[in-house]
């Protein structure tokens, strides 16, 4: 069964064919976004996000590889009614922002009476309902952002794709941008999401993935991304102080209860190759195992780590 | 319905450059006119309306060429093209919006030229063949510079548009028969040769001929755009 939307091994090359200078966007590229998640993709500036996206809504033509949007080969016009669009440093006709909504929704052929309602529900939802008459010449980026998100949601899409959105809002816009999107996904959106703010896409995404000059690095649900196989988080009270340390000098302990010290719990991070060694030395010493988890890394750590392995290898 | 909003969105984006040319005209009808005399020289008269019909034609090739660039260079295209529009729909736009200015641009035209060929005692009986000539000239120099545009800079397509419908002329092939089927060419013979009298006849043919003409390239130009990228930036 066909995803929201399928990558099928794409290649893009930038360039005439016969040129030396021969760029390659996307590298054998396959990827398949599941029905109602928040999907988040990441990736370097130039790793090859906006142009999977543009070959998505058939801005251009993969090299070879194909693509399915909504069931229907990328390029496909009427699918493309179904899905809302926010590019990045989005570009909008210099009219007042209830007219352009009324000509981007019109575009994609909704009906005048559902037009106009559809046209203040979004405008209140992106808050600018006050400022319907005005220019958005005249407004500001974030404004003009939240006027491409408000273009993007007017025919009530299945499928939303955004690219950055909300890179020119201020902390609050950007908090109001998220509860928007979680509501449109609770409304059942599948949401596609390109961001650099990695602590967004941790809080917000059901799966992400990494892609890295066209290459897919990683690919996989958050939580299972943002936990270590590595290392283990373990926490044990009633150690003397300083006797795991000279039981084990590679791991340090930290007291979890500045108050408490070494006579609260103790928080140990332990290389999975020792884990057990570091257990029986707890067991040993007195004291006694709390509990044992997986250490659970930021977006931005694993981020880092893949990225840097990547240009390593 | 598409292609019609995008073709008024298209009027709107142009409106300035069309009302300076709807100020042009006019002036150049004062100009024409020689008010300091009791009567207009014909000849001042007839070079006007044949001027005046090239530069809707030639402005039309302007306006039409300058389309896809400009939306392109400003990324406009993307938030359009990421809805239901098709390619074709999108570049017939551009060429409604042109007609529809030229017609506009005509009438006022065709307003001048009377009020011009009354004071200079011609007869204005054939005004209305000249205008129809103008409004078929652009129709067909729009759609061959939109064509041109799809893969060239604006002016070098406005240059290629000019070039194509011109050169015949240089192979004096006004004096065959098939030249009736060359795209512009034919149009523009008869623009040259307009005479403000009653003995001079509208060739019906080349005008007819500007509607499939126009359909041949603006097919041509939505298979050469259907296969551009896009968001590719341009200079």
């Amino acid at each position: 069964m066909p995803g929201v939307l399928d990558y099928n091994a794409i290649t893009k090359d930038y360039g005439r064919p016969w040129s030396h200078r021969r760029l390659r966007a996307l590298d054998g590229f396959t990827l398949s976004l599941e029905r109602g998640e928040i999907f988040g993709f990441l990736g370097r500036n130039g790793a090859g996000k906006t142009t999977a996206i543009h070959l998505a809504l058939g801005f251009m033509r993969p090299s070879s590889g194909s693509g399915q949007l909504l069931g229907k080969p990328f390029g496909d016009a009427p699918s493309r009614a179904r899905i809302g669009f926010l590019a990045e440093n989005v570009a909008l006709y210099h009219r007042p922002a209830n007219k352009l909504l009324l000509f981007y929704g019109a575009l994609n052929g909704i009906r005048p009476r559902r037009l106009r309602l559809r046209c203040r529900e979004v405008l209140r939802q992106v808050e600018l309902e006050a400022e319907a008459n005005r220019n958005v010449a005249k407004f500001s980026r974030g404004m003009q952002q939240r006027v491409g998100l408000a273009q993007a949601l007017i025919s009530d899409p299945e499928l939303l794709i955004l690219d950055e959105p909300t890179s020119a809002l201020d902390p609050l816009a950007r908090v109001a941008m998220r509860e928007l999107l979680l509501e449109a996904n609770r409304a059942g959106k599948t949401i596609f999401l390109i961001s650099h703010l990695l602590s967004e896409i941790e809080l917000i995404c059901h799966r992400v993935a990494i892609l890295d000059k066209g290459r897919l690095l990683k690919l996989g649900r958050t939580e299972e991304l943002l936990i270590s196989r590595n290392r283990y988080e373990v926490v044990a009270r009633g150690i003397p102080a300083g006797s795991f340390e000279h039981a084990m000098p590679q791991v340090r302990g930290l007291p979890l209860d500045a108050n408490l010290g070494w006579n609260g719990p103790v928080l140990f991070t332990i290389p999975v190759s020792a884990q057990r060694d570091a257990l029986e030395k707890i067991w040993a010493l007195g004291g006694e195992v709390l509990s044992v988890n997986p250490v659970r890394r930021t977006l931005e750590e694993v981020f880092v780590e893949l990225t840097n392995r990547g240009n390593s290898t | 319905m598409r292609t019609a909003l995008l073709a008024a969105n298209f009027l709107r984006e142009h409106r300035w450059p069309v009302l300076l040319l709807f100020v042009w005209i006019i002036l150049l009808a004062l100009a024409s006119a020689d008010l300091g005399r009791p009567r207009a020289m014909p000849d001042d008269v007839t070079f006007y309306i044949e001027q005046q019909a090239i530069f809707i034609c030639i402005f039309s090739a302007f306006l039409a060429a300058d389309a896809i660039h400009n939306d392109r260079k400003s990324k406009r295209i993307l938030l359009v093209l990421s809805k239901a529009v098709t390619r074709g729909e999108y570049l017939l736009a551009p060429v409604l919006g042109t007609v529809a200015a030229a017609i506009a641009y005509s009438v006022l035209f065709w307003l001048c030229a009377s009020w011009l060929t009354d004071r200079a005692a011609l007869s204005g009986a054939n005004l209305w063949a000249v205008v129809l000539l103008a409004i078929g000239g652009s129709l067909v120099a729009a759609t061959i510079a939109l064509f041109f545009s799809t893969f060239l800079n604006p002016y070098v397509a406005v240059a290629a548009t000019v070039l194509l419908v011109t050169a015949p002329g240089a192979l004096h092939a006004q004096r065959h028969l098939w030249s009736l089927w060359l795209p512009g060419f034919p149009i523009l013979v008869q623009i040259v040769n307009f005479k403000p009298a009653l003995e001079w006849t509208l060739t019906w043919r080349p005008l007819l001929l500007t509607i499939p003409q126009a359909a041949f390239f603006w097919a041509m130009a939505a298979a050469v755009f259907n296969r551009r990228d896009i968001a590719v930036s341009v200079e």
